[in-house]
């Protein structure tokens, strides 16, 4: 691991009782990387051992038990003095645990379907030693009271504060619509401050619109993760026919909507070759977010692996974020004729050492201290979707891209998205959610509301 | 480290456990995600869906196009119960005027098959749930192999997937326990005889009573199970605090013990009967939708589908809370109600709750999932009637709250997700069975409330020997005219 020189203060936290130093705005994915900790946890039935993948908290691969509170993602956990971590799933040590056995015993997977079906007593057998292995995390070791949550409400509530949603917000609020708008992370700009798409608009794009958002007078909520969105069937329905719920520390709000436009973005997923979950294998775009927000590297040569356009962008980023490319390998299954990049498919790959040190492209062995997977980020259609909007495949897309019409809206008539999450991302962003904030705006009766 | 290629790595799931899924017929991944565990972990799949259909689109020749994304389950990230718990009052309280359903799919099911069905069966089963797939079996165990068997969509989409699994015989009614006792023992050799664990462990069944009300409902149920060879037993705060050490027993009067009871794995459940049901000859056809029962002269003669239509002498109505619908096409009308019910599963925990637990009149229930998970919901008595299985905040706030009264210590568990399920609800809170009056060859198999899971084996075993002729008086007692004639057959111990 590789670590800019920086002035943050020092604090101090320990990990399975060992004492470490992260440094101060680290959070705790951050500081072990710091301190060249790459196994965070053992994984739920083969014990195999995990790092962070995404970086972005969205994954599952880093969590750990904090402060006694079992499976809390390590990346987005804030680090503070004297924090306890310890790893899960590793009753005799992390790194030498004996249940890895699992591994080799069931080399291709393991179907407990059908697993010692033929007799009643061994089948009683397999199901105490199940029972016993399951789980991740053990009980929290305190009790925790309900936290006081609040109740907000807005005519327009836009979900999301990339550039899809601070245009969506403008343009909804331009037509008189009073806004809320709910984001993530402690700053507004969502995947352009990584500025990894030379296309799309980037960290200056959202320097001079966030100016405009309090010009304009939108309401904007910073660290407010919407984490459901519902229709209204509480009491508070005459306010507006949506409802999300909202972590917003320390607890939850309930925000009633007259309409939602989602346009929470995409998240980064691996690709399915032999190893990709080893320590070691990180999304490109983590790996970006990781030097911009705390200047930790995972070492100093990546090989690259992806599809398309975002391979090719993440390699230019990456460059610049201080990286060596000991291999840019596109597995789409489409022959590359780029300089500089080899053509691959996910079954000549191979992810080699813990963590990760090598990677195997059929016979040809590519040392690197790391391996980064560039696919574009999948359309984060959850939340739209469990609220009723349909979302269709989409290769181009990684994933599976909200529908919506030409204004925007979903087969919910509440319910509005735009952005990377209808496949409109990039240099598309801000003209799709320009058109969701009028639409949105528009769909009031008699028009603004 | 072993060479795999993990595409869900929150429950290690490999390559290799997608394509013996895709060998099992399990290649649209709403199946998938319930055979392999895939998508169901900590991220919920956001990080391999696509990967596994592309996967899917290669090795079962399964457009990626023609794939729905598993259903999205709230909520979004896992979410604690002592955040939920907090939420405002007024998320709580119902609102006045019923919601309108979300938008219905139209058109064929994308994974509609494409070949046609068979002209003709000798019976045709409406309903690919518990009920349906286990009368299948247990009517071709019996010879009658000529058996249709039709799913408007997944194996697993309604009741019978949807459940937390409980499976007791402490009820009220000697049928009810009888038939549920015989369904446990089958289930405890149900992978011997079909060949899929199921996974039943008897953790027991521990009913909690808040009020002297309660008490004495519990006392009475504990009579009548002791007279039927249960080992039902009224047990104090004291030994149901051995019993679950987490919980908080000064909220508690006493309890009623079984630990005989226990929960399964819901999902294999079905997929053992639906292969057991094919292997001895019954087709069984997924995606696809029956529009019209067709009748003349008061007799059935066959089934319409979107699919083209079967002529039968024998239909089976079998779809749980879906049944009024079916049996209206056929100009019948049944008294069942249905009724939304939630349910939540938290993260995947290290065991330390042995049995299921509920208060049996505040409607909350939880045990521990074989994964781990804190599986459990809770019934609501401002749920208005209707088909709907979305599921609501309100719901996850009431669950919270009611949930860390009794084990404080789960206040930084988090959940995972949540989803709803219909209970089949009729007047005496007992099942409708047998021939429906004035359409002959119309049989019901229906109106379980919510507890059909757990007494399938049984209630399809004495259905498929009635079918070929043996007498019981299961199927007049049950018989829907009981309530035209004012018989009713209370049954008393409904957790929601």
């Amino acid at each position: 691991l590789t670590v800019d020189s920086r002035q943050d203060a020092a604090v101090s936290f320990s990990l399975d009782g060992d004492r470490l130093e992260g440094s101060a705005g680290d959070t705790v994915a951050a500081a072990l990387l710091r301190a060249g900790v790459t196994t965070f946890t053992r994984s739920i039935k083969y014990h195999r051992p995990r790092g962070p993948f995404c970086l972005a908290g969205s994954c599952g691969q880093c969590l750990m038990r904090i402060d006694g509170v079992p499976s809390l993602p390590a990346c987005r956990v804030k680090l503070e003095e004297g924090m306890e971590c310890a790893r899960q799933n590793a009753p005799l040590g992390a790194d030498a645990d004996l249940l890895r056995a699992a591994d080799f015993l069931f080399p291709d997977g393991l179907d407990h379907h059908h697993l010692l079906v033929q007799s009643r007593l061994l089948g009683r057998v397999a199901l105490e030693v199940a029972r016993r292995l399951a789980g991740l995390g053990e009980l929290p070791s305190e009790v925790r009271l309900p936290v006081r949550g609040g109740l907000l409400d807005a005519e327009v509530v836009v979900v999301g504060g990339g550039p899809a949603g601070i245009a969506a917000a403008l343009a909804a609020r331009r037509r008189g619509a009073r806004v809320l708008l709910l984001e993530r992370e402690a700053r507004l700009g969502g995947a352009a401050l990584l500025d990894v798409d030379p296309s799309a608009p980037g960290t200056a794009w959202v320097h001079d619109h966030q100016g405009a958002l309090a010009a304009a007078g939108v309401e904007v909520l910073l660290q407010a993760d919407a984490v459901g969105l519902y229709p209204n069937d509480s009491a508070s329905a005459a306010q507006g026919p949506a409802l999300l719920a909202v972590r917003h520390r320390p607890g939850l709000l309930a925000v009633v909507a007259g309409r939602v436009i989602v346009a929470c973005g995409g998240v980064s997923q691996p690709l399915p070759f032999s190893g990709v979950d080893r320590p070691g294998v990180y999304a490109a775009r983590g790996l970006l977010g990781l030097v911009q927000r705390h200047g930790v590297r995972a070492g100093r040569r990546l090989a690259l692996v992806g599809r398309g356009q975002e391979l090719r962008n993440c390699a230019r980023a990456l460059e610049r974020a201080g990286y060596e490319l000991a291999a840019v390998a596109d597995a789409s299954g489409v022959e590359a004729r780029d300089e500089g990049i080899q053509y691959t498919t996910l079954e000549r790959l191979r992810a080699r050492g813990n963590p990760v040190r090598e990677l195997r492209i059929g016979e040809e062995r590519i040392a690197c201290d790391a391996v980064a997977v560039a696919l574009a980020p999948a359309p984060l259609h959850e939340l739209a979707s469990a609220a009723g909007a349909q979302a269709r495949f989409s290769a181009e897309h990684e994933g599976f891209p909200l529908t919506v019409d030409a204004s925007g809206r979903t087969a919910v008539p509440w319910l509005f998205a735009a952005g990377r999450v209808v496949g409109a991302g990039g240099g598309r962003a801000p003209d799709s959610g320009i058109a969701a904030g009028i639409g949105a705006a528009d769909s009031f009766a008699g028009g603004a509301p | 480290v072993s060479e795999k290629a993990i595409v869900c790595a929150c429950e290690d799931v490999s390559l290799g456990d997608l394509d013996d899924a895709i060998a099992h017929g399990f290649g649209d991944v709403e199946s998938m995600k319930r055979y392999t565990g895939l998508g169901t972990g900590p991220c919920q799949g956001k990080s391999c869906l696509a990967a596994a259909v592309r996967h899917c689109a290669g090795k079962a020749r399964l457009p990626a196009e023609a794939q729905v994304p598993f259903r999205s389950r709230p909520p979004l990230t896992p979410t604690s119960l002592a955040a939920l718990a907090g939420l405002p009052d007024s998320i709580v309280r119902h609102r006045d005027s019923p919601l309108l359903p979300p938008p219905a799919r139209t058109g064929p099911h994308p994974l509609e098959p494409r070949e046609a069905l068979p002209g003709s069966a000798r019976v045709v089963i409406i309903g690919g749930g518990i009920m349906g797939l286990a009368l299948a079996w247990s009517l071709a165990g019996n010879g009658e192999t000529d058996v249709l068997v039709l799913e408007r969509g997944y194996l697993c989409e309604g009741a019978s997937g949807r459940n937390g699994g409980g499976v007791r015989a402490q009820w009220t009614t000697p049928t009810l326990i009888e038939l549920s006792k015989e369904s446990i023992d089958f289930m405890g050799h149900f992978a011997q005889e079909l060949g899929i664990n199921i996974w039943l462990r008897r953790g027991g069944y521990l009913f909690l009573a808040q009020d002297e009300a309660t008490l004495k409902r519990l006392e009475a149920g504990a009579e009548l199970h002791k007279a039927h060879g249960l080992a039902t037993r009224i047990i104090g705060p004291g030994e149901a605090g051995e019993l679950v050490p987490e919980l908080d027993t000064s909220r508690i009067l006493a309890a009623s013990w079984n630990p005989d009871d226990g929960v399964v794995f819901p999902w294999p459940f079905l997929w053992g009967y639906a292969d057991g049901a094919r292997r001895r000859g019954v087709r069984i056809e997924t995606f696809t939708r029956v529009v019209g029962i067709d009748v003349e002269a008061g007799r059935v003669r066959g089934i319409r589908t979107d699919r083209g239509n079967v002529r039968a002498d024998r239909v089976v109505i079998a779809c749980g809370a879906w049944s009024p619908f079916l049996a209206s096409m056929a100009g019948v009308t049944l008294p069942n109600i249905p009724y939304r019910h939630e349910i939540v599963s938290s993260e995947p925990l290290k065991p330390f709750l042995g049995p299921l637990v509920s208060v049996l009149g505040g409607g909350l229930y939880f045990s521990q999932s074989m994964r781990g998970e804190i599986v459990g919901g809770m019934g609501d008595p401002a749920e208005p009637p209707g088909l709907n299985q979305t599921s609501s905040l309100r719901f996850l706030t009431r669950y919270a709250r009611a949930l860390l009264e009794l084990l404080p210590r789960a206040g930084h568990v988090k959940l995972l997700r949540q989803w709803a399920g219909c209970y089949d609800v009729t007047p005496d809170h007992s099942p409708v069975l047998g021939e429906t009056p004035g359409v002959g060859g119309l049989l019901q198999m229906s109106g379980f409330v919510g507890h059909g899971f757990m007494m399938a084996p049984a209630v399809a075993r004495r259905m498929a020997a009635w079918m070929g002729g043996a007498q019981d008086d299961l199927f007049e007692r049950y018989n829907v005219r009981r309530f035209a004639e004012g018989r009713f057959e209370k049954e008393t111990f409904i957790i929601g």
